[in-house]
């Protein structure tokens, strides 16, 4: 597949007089998993509705898996929405079959693969089941797996792991994974910020309805690091001719994390010439030095201030 | 597979196989055929236990020469030796005519049960005709019955016999209660079916799969095929009580003319989508099945209303109560199978009511389409009129709830 799973260009949408969406526009590529991160009502299930041609965009255009999204197209896309449900009083495989063969699934197909699905969740034995016999998190899954049932080329997924324990949310990922390894286009919303550290290659954030984030995940994060290094090992690194002043990390990212500094580094300085200012002091013993880069929590938290005018 | 039929075939398949419908669709016949078998065993059981043959004694003299004598009399010399018959059980009542007959009027009946109304009248016929002498047979016939009675209802073509007249009028009330209860059930599980799709949130996996005028059309479809799966099982029901029926009094010689079902059939098909098309569309306005229960209720009172004025039907049949019944399309189809059963209606208004039917149902058809789309994926506050009206002439699309409530 060449064409973009998602275009969307100079994308806007108004209730009323409240500006949902202003402006957007971001491209969405197949084998990749695309973050959408926004605060509470940003925009985000705007956008994602009329990605789906739910609502219909006031200006600009989005096409869908190479074009609009018709019936033929429908076909080739699975969608998660955030509040979800299933037929209650339906057996699990039931539903899936014909969730599916709405799908353009035949039934044989659709009922063989659903099976295989519930094997691999662990929900072999409730096939059979009617969906209001099972758990939240069992419906959660069943849920899951209707979206991923007939291979989509793309997946729509609001707040994946939301509800999950750490064991299913791990099965989740390690389907979401797959799904891009064949090559889907995984668009995921989520607040869930070290997931997308962990899974995403892009990001798109939205506050106000303005595109406030874009790009892989890597250079955004690095677009908004620090002018400072993070070193940890022994030694004293507050005399160091690059360094304008030093903090002391005591809770770092993990526990295991020992407790390090943050050199920040005097205007036109480089994190090399740091480097060897170090190990030119002769004592000074070094086990991690990196450029400090915020976490995705805090580059959120971050643009939401500064948008909102409190940074 | 087209989605459509998908669609109606999961509607169909799914209600089919509730508890309810099955009750509601083989239950109802059953219990009528049931409490049919049981008033003829009963009816059979009291016929053979007593006589029907009747042994009088006469001794006035006033039946004498027995002119027309009934069937079932025999005349017995003496009190006494009908007496004996009475108690050995081969007659099952025994009159007997005193002397002084002609002075006071007076007749003793000795019964097992109670006189009936025919044997009575039978007694009265057969004393009638002996007292005038000099009749003729056909003449004696006359004043024995003086009216042979046969109902034709006007220009229904059906004929029934004297005891088939509670059935003639039965039948349509019995047959409109059907219909209007097919309809019911089937409009009220396409509205809880709406209702399920949207409380549960399925709806919104469902759009991105198939259109809302492909769901709407294959819940329609579906249903409306379980509506007639019913009623044909019903009616099947019906015919077989009838054949059945045919040895007794009540249903003896009844049937329905085919036109008359033809046209029944009709007007609940139409009156199916009418109702049916509301039904979806408040449905996808309101959010729980209590709520549309309550709201939908309104929109069937029109449909029995008819009952109320079955009286008027039968006395003016062309009245303009009957007439304005029989057009106005959410009355009509009850109140046409009404007046076809009880006299006759017009072509001209079968005509329009049909022709009156279908617009409204397109009508209403294009309106709920347009209100179903809009109000999908709506949850929370159930819009007001002037957003309805908005939605369908301005024709806005699915619109989800208003942001800021859970857009994000």
């Amino acid at each position: 597949m060449s064409e973009n799973a998602v275009s969307v260009r100079n994308v806007s949408k108004t209730y009323g007089s409240f500006r949902a969406v202003d402006d957007i526009a971001f491209d969405v590529f197949p084998g990749e998993i695309f973050a959408m991160l926004g605060p509470n009502g940003a925009g985000k299930s705007t956008t994602i509705r009329m990605i789906l041609d739910i609502l219909k965009p006031d200006s600009g255009s989005i096409d869908v898996l190479g074009g609009k999204l018709d019936d033929a197209r429908k076909n080739h896309i699975g969608y998660l929405p955030e509040e979800r449900g299933l037929y209650r009083n339906v057996p699990v495989l039931e539903v899936m079959t014909y969730l599916a063969t709405l799908k353009g699934m035949s039934s044989a197909d659709a009922r063989c693969r659903g099976l295989e699905l519930l094997e691999r969740l662990e929900l072999g034995d409730v096939a059979k089941k009617k969906v209001s016999e099972l758990s939240k998190g069992m419906q959660q899954k069943v849920q899951f797996a209707v979206t991923i049932l007939h291979e989509p080329d793309l997946i729509i997924i609001d707040e994946p792991f939301s509800g999950l324990d750490p064991v299913n949310t791990l099965v989740i990922k390690e389907l979401l994974m797959e799904q891009r390894t064949r090559g889907c286009a995984v668009v995921m919303s989520t607040h869930q910020m070290y997931q997308v550290e962990e899974m995403a290659n892009r990001l798109f954030m939205i506050n106000q309805g303005r595109t406030a984030l874009y790009g892989p995940v890597r250079d955004v994060r690095e677009q908004y690091a620090l002018p400072a290094v993070i070193v940890e090992g022994t030694g004293d690194w507050r005399n160091l001719p690059s360094v304008e002043r030093v903090e002391s990390i005591s809770d770092g990212e993990g526990t295991e994390a020992r407790p390090g500094a943050l050199l920040y580094l005097r205007p036109g300085s480089t994190t090399t010439e740091v480097l060897s200012q170090i190990v030119a002091q002769p004592g000074n013993q070094v086990t991690r030095f990196e450029q400090a880069v915020p976490s995705l929590n805090d580059i959120f938290i971050r643009v939401v201030e500064r948008d909102n005018g409190h940074g | 597979m087209d989605k459509l039929l998908l669609i109606a075939r999961r509607e169909y398949v799914s209600n089919i196989r509730r508890p309810g419908f099955l009750f509601g669709t083989f239950g109802l016949p059953l219990i009528m055929v049931g409490l049919f078998v049981l008033i003829s065993a009963i009816s059979i059981q009291s016929l053979s236990t007593v006589s029907d043959q009747v042994g009088y004694g006469d001794a006035s003299g006033v039946l004498a020469a027995g002119v027309g004598r009934p069937d079932n009399f025999t005349p017995f010399a003496s009190e006494d030796e009908a007496q004996a018959a009475f108690d050995a059980g081969t007659v099952g009542a025994v009159i007997v005519i005193p002397e002084n007959y002609m002075s006071t009027g007076d007749v003793t009946f000795y019964v097992k049960s109670d006189i009936t109304e025919a044997l009575s009248d039978n007694l009265s016929g057969y004393i009638r005709a002996n007292l005038q002498t000099g009749l003729n047979p056909e003449e004696a016939e006359r004043l024995i019955n003086p009216v042979e009675l046969s109902v034709r209802a006007l220009d229904s073509g059906r004929v029934v016999n004297s005891s088939g007249v509670i059935a003639l009028f039965l039948a349509p009330i019995i047959f409109s209660v059907v219909f209007m209860m097919g309809t019911q059930i089937t409009s009220g599980y396409l509205m809880s079916s709406v209702v399920e799709e949207k409380s549960s949130r399925l709806v919104e996996m469902l759009v991105t799969s198939v259109s809302p005028g492909q769901l709407l059309g294959g819940k329609i479809i579906g249903l409306g095929l379980l509506g007639l799966t019913q009623l044909f099982i019903w009616i099947a029901g019906g015919l077989l009580i009838i054949a059945l029926g045919q040895s007794t009094a009540v249903l003896a010689g009844f049937s329905f003319p085919s036109d008359f079902l033809l046209l029944s059939l009709t007007y609940f098909i139409l009156g199916y989508l009418l109702i049916s098309s509301i039904m979806a569309g408040v449905g996808a306005v309101v959010g729980s099945e209590q709520e549309s229960r309550q709201i939908a209720g309104l929109f069937t009172l029109p449909l029995v209303l008819p009952y109320f004025f079955i009286f008027q039907f039968i006395t003016e049949p062309d009245g303009t109560l009957a007439v304005f019944f029989s057009l106005f399309p959410l009355t009509s189809p009850i109140a046409n199978v009404l007046r076809l059963g009880f006299t006759s209606v017009p072509a001209w208004q079968v005509i329009a009511s049909f022709a009156l039917l279908i617009v409204s149902c397109i009508f209403t058809t294009w309106i709920s389409a347009r209100i179903f789309r809009w109000a999908l994926l709506r949850y929370g506050k159930r819009p007001s009129l002037r957003q309805l009206i908005g939605a369908v002439v301005r024709n806005e699309g699915m619109q989800t709830t208003a942001t800021g409530e859970r857009a994000g």
